[in-house]
């Protein structure tokens, strides 16, 4: 094993890190909220890469222009989504967590169902994007294009996050709905209005995140299961209820998952990534900076 | 099967249970079962499997001029002309539910035979479970080598294993070598299930027999979300010759993983799966000129057998894509197991396994470059032969063995 | 109160009794192979669901990995089996006393956990093991263990055609995993958890005993789960690590539970009863098609129990009950 190969690694690991981190924003932010968890992430990566595939294919749009569409795509989905489900499944009086977790769970399979209807089960790409393909050298150590693209996005997206919690007027509504939604409801804020903000910003991140990530890699409507679980394991790393969290835990992530590649056999790289989780949890039982 | 008289006679469920299921009425249809994944993450493969067979059914059962078995005339003239029918199943790539929808498939639809099932592992419950209700089973596609070992008296298998296709890579490489051309490390890259296993296994002891020397071993995780650190290694071995084993998915990230990281394979010599698929080409082709994979298929061969261009046609107007090696065994799949069904003229499950066991096709009614279609012993058929085919121009050029070559391979790989 | 909860118990063990005597006689009707199949199914559905409910339910421990327990009850059995002759009904035995102690073990680090960082911690040690049979080359890797059947034995307890034997044993195995909650609900580790639920901060006070009854729990849950799976093993005869310890099973088995009513005593009976012969009948009958339509029904299915019926199907049933739950 030369030096190279390790700072390659370590490149690499960071790059993959930052996206995990991206993809696990829209999560942490939905948890954060309102305590649910999405088990329907994976499927709202699906069809955001989806959705830039089509524009790609139908309009010639490049993804980096249908990033922002495919963001208020997801955005107005995940209101609705919001809205015709999550809102009744927290709701319940009984098992709420239980029903939480599964009602996004068969929102899942519903959504997979009605990919494979729509679009086949073909395993689609995009071709030819600008960014897709290229990648910069740096004194021997490679660095993907589109991969530092998203990488930069991710920084970009947890920056303007940050300020959005906790300098705008809707970001402190949607702090205080979290901690309190009888008493918002008394200073006329909606709690349905805000989550149902609150579920399409989260949505709108992850399609930020699948539009990014269509440019390279493929589209099938099982994609998103591959993304799912490191997605869970990184906000539960970084913390519940902390988006800052998600962001170092995505970085941790990454670069635990190149240098188990490096020492174990390949196909055990997850093995790390669980093992850094459990020993997190174990003496930290809220994360690494959670608050919940 | 040992089945004792004492435990047949051990009470009358069990006696009943094992009399071969209910005498079929002679009828108008014969109905055959076909079982893959119909949705999960494999379904794009039962998908285009369903037209294959439905092309297949199609040929038999209509008047045809082709020099394929049943082509002629219409339906299986050996039982007065009955049409085939095709029931699908759906596995889901679980071996539980390839059992059940088996055992559904011959108790309540009354199919006299099993075609399947891609995925390896669903093979070994269906083929059992066949077994066990003494219906013929012909594995269509799956290529591990351990399925034919099992001492199964209902199971038949025409096309090629791994060992095979394996064999056929090194007797490239070996003929290679006796050219001058310098062949000396190797590097596996396979994921971690029975196809990728089993394929590593062949080719790890045919390196050490044949004096290859494997510098990089990559077992991966199927469906992973990223490949840069095996690709990192397999660029520090930098190998004379990548063998991957991978489905498509993972196919289109290795190699545009390899890309990004700047490594240029000297050569890429692939065991089929996602290197026959159309996704994959599609998605990289450009990064793949020079590309070798094994097949038990080529399309070239419609030029010495016209035929194999209009079937092509034909399966394409379903399908929208030409045959790869998936397609084109599942098509013959189906014409092979409708003949011996013809020849047993019966749709009883061991008179159908006798004319499986009986069969003797010559390669040249097929569409297939088989020698010809004979089963050993163990229902593995061993003349046929795999070719080596190589991704030149956007097309698939045969170019191993000598026999069916049409043109010498491009070695090392071109690079852009 | 506490008669009518005894009166309630004795109507309780009556019901089941007639509705086992009344199962048993089905098959006596029902010769269809593909259906007893799918009763088959159900019953261990039904067990397996009743045993994950009595950690995740009763205790309120949400495991999302209990294919892990399934898996090695099914590798337990395979493996003594195949590589040193032990007949299946001491291979199952094994596994599930392995299962109970590994449960334990895992459960004393976990039990401090809360929510979702449990249910987390759950899938990725079911992950763990499933990559680390995966890659295990002495139990069969992924090519996995396929147990060859020589004609109908007891002693082996296999079967070639015949699902008789099998119904009954799942029919056994689901009684004892109700009959086992049933004798919970009423026992001192049954009163402690409804307090915790009912009052988290009467978890601190009761510390000690509340953590040995989890553990115990536990122990209780894997051993029945492992069984099942020494079970599945046995009735499919052939096993890999994808298909007994994949992440979907462990979905499988929470999902009769959460559908019927979690931490009730009917609810795991109630939702396998529904959902297992609804999965089966749709692949069969509309996975055909290869366009996903039994996904979008059997998904659609899902969301529209957990919404309309939080509190489970069981509800539907008695009402009297839902009165006191709430």
């Amino acid at each position: 094993m030369t030096a190279e190969t390790i700072i390659q690694s370590l490149a690499s690991g960071l790059l993959m890190g930052l996206l995990y981190g991206l993809i696990a924003a829209g999560l942490a932010l939905i948890f954060g909220l309102m305590d649910v968890v999405n088990f329907a992430h994976g499927e709202f990566l699906m069809i955001a890469m989806y959705a830039t595939f089509f524009l790609f294919a139908f309009f010639a749009i490049d993804p980096l222009l249908s990033a922002p569409l495919v963001a208020a795509a997801l955005f107005v989905f995940g209101a609705v989504v919001y809205l015709l489900i999550v809102r009744f499944a927290v709701r319940a009086k009984a098992n709420a967590g239980m029903v939480q977790i599964f009602a996004t769970f068969g929102l899942a399979i519903v959504m997979r169902g009605l990919a494979q209807y729509f679009f086949t089960p073909d395993y689609r790409s995009i071709t030819h994007s600008w960014l897709g393909g290229k990648t910069l050298s740096l004194a021997g150590v490679f660095l993907p294009v589109p991969q530092l693209f998203g990488a930069m996005t991710a920084i970009a997206a947890f920056v303007v996050l940050y300020f959005f919690i906790n300098r705008t007027d809707f970001g402190r509504a949607l702090e205080a709905t979290r901690e309190d939604a009888g008493a918002v409801a008394l200073v006329g804020i909606d709690k349905n209005r805000v989550f149902a903000l609150g579920w399409g910003l989260g949505a709108a991140l992850v399609g930020l995140a699948g539009a990014i990530m269509a440019i390279f890699f493929y589209v099938y409507p099982d994609v998103g299961a591959s993304f799912a679980l490191i997605a869970y394991v990184t906000v539960a790393l970084g913390g519940f209820g902390s988006v800052f969290g998600a962001f170092a835990a995505g970085i941790i992530v990454g670069l635990v998952e190149a240098t188990t590649a490096l020492i174990l056999p390949p196909s055990l790289k997850s093995v790390g990534i669980y093992a850094v989780y459990l020993l997190v949890v174990f003496i930290r039982p809220r994360g690494l900076f959670g608050s919940l | 099967m040992s089945i004792s008289r004492r435990d047949v006679l051990l009470g009358a469920t069990a006696s009943a249970a094992l009399l071969p299921v209910a005498a079929r009425a002679q009828t108008s249809e014969v109905v055959i079962g076909v079982i893959y994944p119909l949705s999960g993450s494999s379904a794009q493969i039962g998908v285009d499997a369903q037209k294959a067979f439905e092309t297949a059914a199609d040929i038999i059962n209509k008047n045809y001029d082709f020099k394929l078995p049943l082509a002629k005339g219409e339906g299986l003239p050996g039982l007065g002309g009955a049409k085939v029918k095709l029931v699908f199943a759906d596995h889901q790539a679980d071996p539980q539910k390839g059992r059940a929808e088996t055992e559904r498939l011959i108790t309540q639809e009354k199919v006299c035979a099993v075609i399947g099932t891609y995925q390896s592992a669903v093979a070994v419950t269906v083929s059992q479970t066949c077994e066990r209700y003494q219906i013929p089973f012909l594995s269509a596609d799956n290529s591990s080598p351990s399925l034919h070992r099992r001492g199964l008296k209902f199971y038949f298998r025409a096309s090629p294993h791994d060992e095979m296709f394996s064999k056929a890579m090194f007797d490239f490489f070996d003929a290679m070598r006796k050219k001058g051309t310098k062949i000396e490390t190797l590097s596996l890259f396979h994921e971690d299930t029975i196809f990728g296993t089993d394929s590593a296994n062949a080719q790890t002891k045919l390196a050490s027999e044949r004096g290859y020397k494997i510098v990089a071993d990559i077992k991966y995780r199927a469906n992973s979300p990223s490949l840069t650190a095996e690709v990192q290694q397999l660029k520090a071995a930098n190998a004379d010759v990548l063998m991957p084993s991978s489905y498509t998915t993972d196919a289109i990230l290795l190699v545009k993983t390899m890309a990004e990281l700047g490594y240029k394979p000297k050569n890429i010599m692939a065991q089929d799966a996602g290197f026959s698929e159309k996704a994959l080409y599609d998605a990289v082709g450009d990064k793949l000129e020079g590309v070798i994979s094994r097949g038990s298929f080529s399309l070239d061969l419609a030029e010495k057998r016209p035929m194999v261009g209009i079937i092509n046609e034909m399966f394409k107007a379903r399908s929208g894509k030409d045959f790869n090696d998936y397609t084109s065994r599942q098509f013959m799949g189906l014409i092979l197991m409708a003949d011996a069904i013809n020849r047993a003229k019966s749709t009883d499950g061991e008179k159908i396994r006798e004319a499986l066991a009986a069969t003797d096709m010559p390669g040249d009614v097929t569409i297939m470059p088989w020698k010809r279609v004979k089963y050993d012993d163990k229902g593995q058929n061993n003349d046929a032969d795999p070719v080596l085919l190589q991704y030149i121009g956007g097309k698939f050029v045969t170019i191993a063995p000598q026999e069916v070559a049409v043109s010498e391979a491009v070695w090392p790989m071109p690079s852009k | 109160m506490d008669q009518d909860f005894s009166q309630r118990r004795r109507r309780d063990l009556l019901v089941a009794a007639v509705l086992a005597g009344i199962a048993a006689l089905v098959p006596l009707f029902v010769k269809d192979v593909y259906v007893q199949n799918i009763m088959v199914l159900t019953l261990m559905y039904a067990a397996l669901s009743q045993s994950w409910n009595i950690l995740s339910g009763y205790c309120g421990q949400i495991s999302l990995g209990h294919a892990l327990y399934f898996g090695l009850g099914a590798y337990t059995t395979a493996l003594l089996f195949m590589k040193f002759g032990v007949l299946p009904w001491f291979g199952m035995l094994g596994g599930g006393l392995i299962s109970a102690v590994i449960a334990m073990a895992l459960g004393y680090p976990c039990f401090r956990l809360r929510g979702h960082y449990f249910v987390i911690a759950t899938i990725v040690i079911a992950e763990t093991a499933l990559l680390l049979f995966q890659n295990w080359d002495w139990a069969g890797a992924a090519l996995g263990i396929d147990i060859p059947v020589h004609g109908d034995s007891w002693l082996k307890f296999q079967f070639a055609r015949s699902k008789l034997p099998y119904f009954y044993f799942a029919l056994a195995l689901a009684c004892i995993a109700w009959l086992v909650t049933w004798w919970l609900e009423d026992s001192k580790w049954g009163y402690w958890w409804r307090a915790v639920k009912d009052n988290p901060d009467a978890a601190e006070s009761l510390g000690v005993v509340v953590f040995n009854s989890k553990m115990g729990a536990a122990a209780v849950s894997a051993f029945l789960t492992a069984i099942g799976g020494s079970f599945y093993a046995q009735f499919v005869s052939y096993i890999d690590p994808e298909s007994v310890m994949g992440f979907q099973f462990s979905l499988l088995m929470a999902l009769p539970a959460v559908l019927g009513g979690v931490g009730t005593l009917w609810g795991p009976v109630l939702g396998a009863v529904i959902l297992i012969p609804l999965t089966e009948l749709t692949r069969s009958f509309i996975g055909g098609s290869g366009r996903g339509v039994d996904l979008i029904v059997y998904g659609t299915l899902i969301v529209a129990i957990s919404l309309a019926r939080p509190e489970g199907l069981v509800g539907l049933f008695s009402p009297r009950r839902k009165e006191i739950a709430r």
